[in-house]
């Protein structure tokens, strides 16, 4: 059953509003009519076209225009979530304990995805950039989880990234849309000891230099990145533009964080304190975040941010 | 397509359109496998298999099968040594990358990556490791030999 929000305004003159103002500078514009009191902290969310959709004390879904509409919960509170744009309406949850449940509807209903996962805390998800079907899982203390048939049976395909003399967990995951050179693309991970990749063969995890392997071996040893992200710092959230794969947000304690060379220099761009990150597929600029409290998104590339609705 | 009891030691020949080549022990050379830009020969598979033998297969198996479990890492951190069959990645990397982390280690090509893998610069000849690669090569499925010849085409420098 969908419940939609009540709102306190004409529909037409908020919407009409919002359109015009583009968004960002209507934040005090925007009341908090979705606001609901107390619950947990957001920690997921993901475009689906042009809608959002969020998790923090229930599951919602924004459209356009600021509408929220209640989703009803997978079997348990979702913790990750993540879409494809070229599969509007497929999403993908991650549990909370373990699971990972599939909607095909917008996440207005949900089935399990998870033959042949561990029962395990799925920490990140991702949806190839190039394959719409092709699903990866990072499970606590595990490792990285391919499913190539959109989450009906998965495989186990690399450990843990090694870094700093130990396994990390994988907090976040991106699919980077930029060559490997080994004929596939990137796989992105955020972790407690900053930003690592793998190529989507799994041969192993590597630092993000600029180019390919191949690359650094011809210039001899690469040069360190002259911008690189805060060494120590938890990288929560990391996202791929999927315009611009070579646009990369990120969401760390001090800040948020943009690349626009693959992660091979990043710049601060707010003190915004993300949770959970997703870029527009159709506008790298528009970014959505959610904080322990709030949605908030930015149509200026994380400059300036607006707040949408309290979590 | 193989017709190996058809043919003595050291003879090599042409079967049918597809033009594959017999080496001394029966093993079949694709048609148009090259290394490094250089088309590869029975004689070189067969000296690489041989190469193989005596220093890949107690890590990589002999039947290029890998370690046992190989994705998952060893307790020291390391990566135990990955299939040289369809079922690794090694083809999915340009020759130059194979040649490079055979002859100077993983970490020419990453540099920082520590492994078990040494460099064989020293223990083989350019040569042959040009010959073990060209082994491992000759066993790939044509999807995987087609893949990884496009991975070399696009790889600077690569055939």
């Amino acid at each position: 059953m969908m419940n939609v929000y009540t709102e306190t305004g004409s529909p037409l003159g908020r919407r009409s509003v919002l359109f015009m103002l583009g968004g960002v500078a209507a934040t005090g514009l925007l009341p908090m009519r979705w606001a609901r009191a107390g619950g947990t902290s957001a920690s997921a969310l993901t475009f689906d076209g042009d809608a959002l959709v969020v998790t923090g004390a229930q599951l919602r879904r924004f459209d356009p225009f600021g509408d929220a509409t209640l989703l009803p919960e997978p079997r348990n509170p979702v913790r990750v979530l993540a879409c494809h744009p070229d599969r509007p309406g497929r999403l993908f949850a991650a549990l909370e304990g373990s699971g990972l449940d599939r909607s095909e509807d917008g996440g207005r209903t949900w089935a399990t995805a998870s033959g042949g996962l561990p029962r395990t805390q799925v920490t990140a998800l991702a949806v190839a950039a190039g394959a719409p079907d092709t699903i990866y899982a990072a499970l606590a203390e595990d490792g990285l989880w391919r499913s190539e048939d959109a989450g009906t049976n998965w495989s186990f395909v690399m450990d843990r990234p090694w870094l700093a003399e130990a396994e990390r967990e994988i907090l976040t995951l991106a699919s980077v849309n930029l060559a490997s050179g080994m004929g596939g693309i990137w796989i992105y991970a955020g972790t407690d000891q900053g930003v690592t990749r793998v190529p989507d063969c799994f041969c192993r995890w590597q630092d993000v230099v600029a180019g390919d392997a191949m690359d650094a071996l011809v210039a001899g040893t690469p040069s360190a990145p002259e911008a690189p992200l805060p060494k120590g710092e938890p990288v929560s959230a990391l996202v791929s533009a999927h315009s611009a794969p070579e646009r990369l947000y990120a969401a760390l304690p001090s800040g948020f964080w943009v690349s626009a060379n693959g992660g091979v220099a990043w710049e601060n761009r707010s003190s915004l304190h993300a949770q959970a990150l997703a870029v527009d597929p159709a506008d790298p600029d528009h970014i959505a975040a959610a904080t322990n409290t709030e949605l908030k998104h930015s149509r200026d590339g994380g400059t300036t941010w607006a707040t949408l609705a309290v979590l | 397509m193989t017709r190996p009891g058809l043919f003595a030691a050291g003879l090599v020949a042409a079967i049918g359109s597809t033009a594959w080549v017999v080496t001394a022990d029966g093993q079949d050379v694709p048609d148009g496998l090259s290394f490094l830009g250089a088309p590869v020969t029975a004689g070189q598979v067969a000296r690489g298999q041989e190469l193989y033998a005596a220093n890949c297969a107690s890590c990589h198996g002999a039947d290029l099968g890998g370690e046992p479990d190989w994705k998952r890492r060893k307790a020291s951190g390391r990566m135990p040594a990955p299939p040289h069959d369809t079922s690794g990645h090694t083809w999915h990397h340009a020759d130059r990358q194979l040649f490079t982390i055979t002859k100077l280690g993983v970490s020419a090509v990453v540099p920082g990556y520590e492994s078990d893998m040494p460099g064989f610069e020293g223990a083989l000849s350019d040569d042959g490791i040009a010959a073990v690669l060209a082994f491992i090569k000759s066993t790939w499925p044509e999807r995987a030999r087609g893949f990884q010849a496009e991975v070399t085409a696009n790889d600077e420098g690569g055939s």
